[in-house]
């Protein structure tokens, strides 16, 4: 057992770092207020290759893994929850298509995401369609060597970027869901104003819209009823995202704490040295943390293969650190939020957009009980 | 800041056209512990487990090396002492950008002192053909003796130039500019010769992944203090090494006119 990352981790772990603290951290406002990630920020990631980090090498990615990827992720979070929820589902549509794609679609689509220069999206959730597969809506009729889609999708992150998105449809003849994979400057395809969310405005969600979309046969993920896989493995690939996310928020909110009670005194000494109360939340605080953080990375290494090939066990994975890491962010961030007292409700703390953004941990790709479904099936299997 | 005489003279031209003899600007780096992660008990620094890494001013220097490298051609060779974390840590200077390294690789080297560096430095840079320019950061971010790159320039007898914020090739010779407290000096200066950098004369690019991954597969001569021809200077015994001993006045003030007398007579503000 070595826990220790590699030199070649630490550097990419510091390059995230000194990438999120000079270069995101001052944008924070601007993007939260125009509900966009300037298009310069996405193409300088993809420079430093942030933005492909564990896509094949032989496509332009960084071929790092997916240890290496929740690494940066949780870094990039640290600093802007926004950046890192665009990055979440960029990876996620990128990595459906590197694993489940042919060497043609591979070529055609990856390396326009690894520049930053196209940004991917991954559509499933409709208006009437939460977690259950079974009722989506959204067609894909076949007509003569194409295929015809319609439908609407709900909560599509970096849906108005100009990118790729892979999207399931039902397809029509067999009954069975499908995916396909096409740029979203197709004609027929739109989406709505952003949804004005409580936090991460920089990083978009919108409704989209297919109308009469073409597509070749040849925009199809895989065969006819593959889609059960894409979603499992995606949505496993858009979990450890999120996790990744939660334990950048806690590591902040654990820090903003900590600089905190040391800062504040009564009677001349720091709150954090004099109450036991204090110092009981700052335990628990970093507690939790590193448990996420342990949990997450062990599972991020193993999905390196497992995300190939195992995909019950992959889901079961993702969901476990998804669930763990989520309820984690929102109990971390609520102590520090009752550390801080009263000037944690002040918009000059940071620990104020924290609380607001921690909460979408949970929400997202599953609330805390869905992930307890999936876990509790995937051991009901042996797995 | 204000600067009084700014001296710059035009900067067209004066850069080497690609093809010419291609020099090697060679970066002379020290790994020390991570700053942001050392404790401190009984003002003593706690080192174990604490991860050690390039100071942040040998980052400068190594930018502005790369930097010419890219204008003018040439390759970047980083020399550095160190214990056997070395042969990890030089990672880092070659994801951000150097071409090739020489290293002394030895559980020993910590204990080497700073004229001990210098000789070996100078034994390293000698073995290394058609060098240009020798940079060095002002001070290493551990002890900051900042001795070492003014001691290698006399051991072989190479012009030095401090306090260098910029630097410009021009033919067989260096145009720098030097900082001086108020304005600029601006110095030509023969090559091969060995700069002294400023800290924040750049700032250093970070590395791109791709960089970072293909950073050990770059080459490296690694010897140890039984390969070089080297007797140690035991001249200097460092006896301690201990943070200040920070007391606060805990002064009771009635009103403003007093801080500001307090202040002013320790010589804080009006000078």
């Amino acid at each position: 057992m070595d826990f220790k990352l590699t030199k070649e981790q630490e550097l990419i772990q510091k390059m995230a770092r000194e990438f999120s603290e000079t270069r995101l951290e001052p944008l924070g406002d601007q993007m939260e207020a125009e509900h966009f990630i300037p298009k310069e920020v996405l193409l300088e990631m993809g420079e430093l290759g942030l933005m492909a980090l564990p896509i094949s090498e032989e496509y332009g990615g960084g071929g790092i893994g997916y240890d290496g990827y929740v690494l940066v992720m949780e870094q990039i979070a640290r600093v802007n929850s926004s950046v890192h929820m665009m990055m979440s589902a960029h990876i996620l549509g990128m990595s459906i298509i590197d694993t489940f794609g042919t060497p043609e679609q591979k070529a055609e689509f990856l390396p326009g995401g690894v520049s930053g220069e196209d940004i991917f999206s991954f559509a499933f959730t409709e208006p009437g369609t939460g977690s259950d597969p079974a009722q989506i809506t959204a067609t894909a009729v076949k007509d003569g060597g194409d295929y015809i889609l319609n439908g609407t999708k709900r909560f599509i992150t970096n849906g108005n970027y100009p990118g790729v998105i892979g999207a399931v449809f039902k397809e029509t003849e067999s009954g069975k869901l499908t995916t396909f994979v096409m740029r979203k400057d197709i004609p027929g395809y739109s989406w709505s104003e952003p949804w004005n969310k409580m936090a991460n405005n920089g990083g978009s969600l919108l409704d989209i819209y297919f109308k009469d979309v073409r597509v070749p046969a040849s925009a199809m993920l895989g065969n006819i009823g593959d889609a059960f896989f894409h979603l499992t493995a995606g949505i496993g690939y858009g979990k450890m995202g999120i996790a990744s996310g939660a334990l950048g928020m806690m590591q902040k909110a654990l820090e903003l704490s900590v600089e905190y009670a040391n800062g504040k005194t009564h009677r001349g000494e720091p709150i954090l040295k004099k109450f036991q109360g204090v110092q009981m939340l700052i335990s628990q605080m970093a507690t939790k943390t590193e448990a996420s953080r342990w949990l997450l990375y062990k599972i991020a290494s193993d999905a390196n293969t497992t995300s190939k090939c195992d995909f019950e066990r992959f889901a079961k994975d993702a969901a476990m650190a998804k669930m763990f890491c989520g309820e984690s962010v929102v109990e971390v961030c609520r102590m520090a939020m009752d550390i801080h007292g009263s000037y944690g409700l002040m918009v000059e703390y940071k620990i104020e957009k924290l609380w607001r953004e921690c909460i979408f941990s949970p929400q997202v790709e599953g609330v805390p009980h869905m992930q307890d479904i999936i876990i509790a099936n995937a051991i009901r299997h042996g797995n | 800041m204000q600067f009084g005489t700014v001296i710059k003279s035009a900067r067209q031209g004066l850069t080497r056209e690609r093809g010419e003899l291609d020099l090697k600007y060679v970066v002379a780096m020290k790994q020390v512990p991570d700053l942001q992660q050392l404790r401190m008990r009984d003002r003593r620094p706690i080192l174990a487990d604490v991860p050690v890494e390039f100071g942040k001013i040998d980052r400068n220097a190594l930018e502005a090396a790369v930097q010419l490298k890219e204008a003018n051609g040439g390759e970047v060779v980083v020399v550095s002492i160190g214990n056997d974390e070395l042969t990890d840590t030089i990672k880092e200077a070659m994801a951000a950008g150097a071409d090739s390294a020489s290293l002394i690789v030895d559980e020993d080297a910590d204990a080497l002192k700073s004229a001990d560096n210098a000789k070996l430095l100078a034994q390293l840079i000698k073995d290394i053909d058609d060098v240009g320019l020798i940079f060095f950061a002002e001070g290493s971010a551990d002890n900051y003796s900042g001795q070492v790159g003014s001691h290698v320039a006399q051991i072989l007898d190479y012009p030095q130039v401090g306090y260098v914020t910029d630097v410009q090739i021009q033919g067989d010779k260096a145009l720098v500019t030097k900082a001086l407290e108020k304005s600029f000096e601006e110095i030509e200066v023969t090559l091969p010769a060995v700069l002294i950098v400023a800290a924040d004369l750049n700032t250093p690019r970070l590395p791109s992944v791709t960089q970072v991954l293909q950073a050990g597969k770059k080459p490296k001569k690694i010897q140890d203090l039984s390969d070089v021809d080297y007797e140690q200077l035991v001249v200097i015994k460092t006896l301690d090494a201990l943070a200040p001993d920070v007391s606060r006045k805990m002064q009771k003030l009635k009103d403003v006119d007093e801080i500001v007398t307090i202040l002013s007579d320790d010589g804080f503000i009006g000078r």
